[in-house]
């Protein structure tokens, strides 16, 4: 299989919905592809995200107990603790140690402790190197991050020139209103896919629990709202998006503030618009 | 710790569990109970089971949290992907299945939009079921038989009687475009 065909596999993993066989190849190919791997992260968290859908409900409140009763009997990794108490035949006094000369008890005591020594300092070598190679681990795993991102930087990108090709191509300019008079904005967009890329500059850095978003509003009809976005130091954005079937046809493309949530509806000021055609 | 166990994050949280601190468990119990055993319950449609296995899903959460790798993803993605599977296993061992589909045939079940116990329900859990409303019917369908009972494309395409590279399309535009959609949104979730 290809990479791609490998990626289209990526969704039905995440759903545990794959047949065994398929399953096993994709795993494989996981192994070596950070790509890939980078992608399903995703695609588990928004399935995760699905347990919203059922209906919270409240345990009895003797679950929890049971619980830390559990937890309390149970070491950390390990075997659970014997609940009753084991049962230890103590050793008569004097009838093994008497038998011992004192010289040969010094012998092993001293044995002992030096097998005891021996023993922690290659517990404390082999706790370094577990360290150690977290830590490795956890480079790579940065590492790939900023690789899948670097990726999905020159996706974008690839796909804006895609779009800039393509046969149903509108191009629309977007000017700054009274509040942002000067930022401007491009938005391209095929009306055959919906496809759509939106390349702004000079917005202002939004407030920290505020963010821009992308409103399609259809000749006549209410906005229908796009992505949540914020911007750089130079208040450049690159956002791909869909435009929805309804706001394919001559649609005011605007630009508002909003709580970083996102609005159903537009509430904060206007930044960007393009004019009606 | 339980003071102050609110502004604990979750990925702390879990490495006390794996240091061994009970009461690190019990803050985690007590922010992800609700989501969870309503999750166990509706995948196996019996409180007495459902809260064995939502104990059971604790017990794993206390044995694996050193396993947990914040790198890898969200502790609540963690949680869930445990609760989830530990409740399809008891499904599968219980083979409910058969008993579970006939109930679904007569009353499809789907909570979008349901108004019930509102008093539980989250802000989350409102975005991500506005977020599924705006899905294509086929597409919820195949991700929530895939989600909540633990179906296979395979199974999937046999139960509703469509192709099987027809179901295979909707559930991965259904999860792509959910992602989408959830994406810039849930960001405040976190």
């Amino acid at each position: 299989m290809e990479h791609q065909e490998y990626q289209e596999l990526l969704a039905l993993y995440a759903l545990d919905a794959l047949d065994a066989s398929e399953a096993r190849a994709l795993e494989t190919h996981l192994n070596t592809c950070a790509a890939c791997s980078a992608e399903l992260a995703g695609l588990r968290e928004a399935a995760a995200l699905l347990a919203h859908a059922s209906t919270p409900a409240e345990p009895r409140a003797e679950v929890r107990a049971r619980i830390l009763e559990d937890a309390r009997h149970e070491p950390q990794g390990g075997q659970p603790v014997a609940r009753t108490s084991a049962k230890v035949v103590p050793l008569r006094p004097g009838a093994v140690a008497s038998r011992w000369p004192n010289v040969l008890r010094l012998a092993a005591a001293l044995a002992f402790v030096a097998l005891l020594t021996g023993v922690i300092v290659f517990w404390r070598r082999d706790v370094k190197s577990r360290r150690e190679i977290a830590q490795l681990s956890r480079q790579i795993n940065t590492e790939q991050r900023e690789l899948a991102r670097d990726r999905d930087v020159l996706a974008r990108q690839r796909e804006a020139l895609a779009l800039l090709n393509s046969p149903g191509m509108k191009k629309m300019d977007l000017a700054g209103t009274q509040t942002a008079k000067s930022a401007r904005a491009t938005f391209v967009f095929d009306r055959e896919t919906g496809r759509s890329v939106l390349m702004t500059e000079g917005l202002p850095a939004p407030p920290a629990d505020m963010a821009y978003e992308v409103w399609f509003i259809p000749k006549g009809h209410a906005p229908m709202p796009g992505k949540m976005f914020t911007v750089d130091a130079a208040g450049h954005a690159m956002i791909s998006d869909h435009v929805p079937m309804e706001a394919r046809e001559n649609p005011v493309i605007a630009i508002t503030l909003e709580p970083k949530r996102g609005s159903a509806v537009p509430t904060g000021a206007i930044y960007l618009s393009s004019s009606s055609s | 710790m339980q003071a102050e166990a609110s502004q604990i994050s979750d990925n702390d949280l879990l490495r006390a569990v794996s240091r061994g601190d009970e009461t690190a468990l019990a803050a985690i119990y007590d922010r992800y109970r609700l989501i969870l055993f309503g999750l166990i319950l509706r995948i196996l449609h019996d409180r007495q089971e459902a809260e064995d296995c939502l104990q059971e899903a604790f017990l794993q959460v206390w044995r694996r949290a050193a396993d947990f790798d914040e790198s890898r993803g969200r502790a609540f993605t963690w949680l869930v992907t445990i609760a989830r599977s530990r409740a399809l296993d008891r499904l599968r061992a219980v083979g409910a299945r058969a008993r579970l589909a006939d109930e679904a045939a007569k009353s499809p079940r789907d909570d979008v939009g349901d108004a019930a116990e509102d008093a539980l329900k989250s802000e989350q859990g409102t975005i991500v079921r506005q977020a599924l409303a705006e899905l294509p019917d086929e597409q919820r369908r195949t991700l929530l038989l895939a989600y909540f009972e633990g179906l296979t494309q395979t199974e999937i395409a046999a139960r509703l009687g469509d192709p099987l590279g027809t179901v295979k399309t909707r559930m991965r535009s259904g999860l792509i475009r959910l992602r989408e959609l959830l994406g810039e949104r849930s960001r405040g979730l976190y």
